[in-house]
């Protein structure tokens, strides 16, 4: 029997459609997350413990991921060398987006103990945006899960959108990355 | 074959070739010669012959003061173990020391990383400038000692500032009078009050 109650007909607008499945999209996500490690630094030593049975990084639904195509998150861990940056640059923008980076660590937020190397860049957020720091020389397994909780919280929030300054502020970006690199070519003389 | 004769043999060769104007036997295991730069050549092929056939490392020291560059050789020898060090002071000026790609092929690497770092020209070698490690390198070479690294570093690599309300202040440095007397009490607790 049709109801004789009237109700207003809902009509969304595209935004609203995109917005709600970008929700859905996000709580997926959020609660399986494939990581890159990029294990530039001493910080990767943490990584183990993290991972394996200690404190067991699988109950956040997260794993280790071997290519960049097919990871959510650059996992940065450690001081960056001038050459490892060209090549993190190279693999950030290889990744599928939405694409996350989390730092680890204090030499990617000012430098750390190599702010006066000249090897060593300052400041990671200059070249690629970072979505999380987790601080510390070296960040405690504690301190590394509690910054994935927390790149979550932001995905959730719509906080983590580092991907889509990338897209709006392209062109600082890559002035900056061109200011310390040159340019962002690898040259490989043992693999050519 | 004990490790002191090691030595010895070492010294017959060093000898028989040079005259060294500094010898440094580091342990029973270890020993050091300074040479003259003419001789390094010599005495290189005549300790690979004896079996020193491993060049383990070639590098350089640099001593403005003298103005002068130290390359140093590290052999190795694995039948008896032990390691030669021979080391030679050229002109900081005009860094030039010959190829040793004759005797040890391996140094071909070495040789461009010495040339990258402290610009030491290696005759002989027919790729020593192409660069190795650093990529792009646009100032002094970087190991030399009147290369700053923090003025590089500031110039190059744009630094984190903070504001002032970031940090704590504490300018009497209360914290470390209350840690100690944090100390102090525990101490009381754990020896019942008398002092060790």
């Amino acid at each position: 029997m049709i109801s004789t109650k009237y109700t207003v007909k809902q009509s969304l607008t595209k935004e609203e459609i995109d917005r709600k499945w970008w929700e859905v999209g996000d709580y997926f996500r959020r609660n399986s997350l494939w990581l890159l490690m990029y294990c530039t630094g001493c910080c990767a030593i943490e990584l183990p413990p993290s991972m394996t049975s200690a404190y067991d990084m699988e109950r956040l639904g997260m794993g280790p991921m071997a290519t960049p195509r097919q990871a959510d998150i650059l996992l940065v861990s450690g001081y960056l060398s001038l050459k490892t940056l060209r090549r993190l640059v190279y693999t950030y923008e290889q990744m599928s987006e939405p694409k996350y980076v989390v730092a680890l660590g204090s030499c990617p937020i000012n430098g750390g103990i190599y702010h006066d190397s000249h090897a060593v860049i300052n400041q990671l957020d200059q070249y690629i945006p970072v979505d999380t720091y987790v601080a510390g020389c070296m960040p405690n397994p504690e301190s590394v899960l509690n910054g994935f909780v927390d790149l979550m919280e932001g995905i959730k929030n719509k906080t983590a959108n580092g991907w889509k300054k990338y897209h709006e502020h392209n062109e600082w970006y890559k002035k900056n990355q061109k200011d310390v690199l040159g340019e962002v070519a690898i040259e490989d003389e043992f693999h050519q | 074959m004990s490790s002191i004769n090691n030595i010895d043999v070492i010294d017959q060769v060093v000898l028989s070739l040079s005259k060294p104007l500094l010898k440094d036997v580091i342990d029973q295991h270890q020993v050091a010669y300074e040479l003259e730069q003419k001789d390094v050549f010599n005495v290189l092929s005549a300790l690979k012959l004896k079996g020193w056939k491993q060049l383990s490392y070639l590098s350089a020291v640099d001593w403005p003061n003298e103005v002068k560059f130290e390359v140093v050789y590290i052999l190795m020898n694995w039948e008896q173990p032990s390691y030669v060090q021979i080391r030679t002071k050229i002109d900081r000026n005009q860094p030039v020391m010959p190829s040793v790609l004759a005797i040890f092929p391996g140094a071909k690497y070495y040789e461009r990383e010495a040339h990258e770092f402290f610009g030491i020209h290696f005759p002989g070698n027919p790729e020593y400038e192409k660069p190795l490690i650093l990529e792009r390198w646009d100032d002094i070479p970087p190991l030399r000692k009147d290369f700053d690294p923090s003025a590089y570093s500031a110039k190059k690599f744009p630094s984190r500032t903070y504001p002032d309300s970031f940090s704590v202040k504490d300018e009497n440095n209360k914290i470390l009078e209350k840690k100690a007397e944090k100390r102090k009490r525990a101490q009381n607790l754990r020896t019942g009050g008398e002092s060790s």
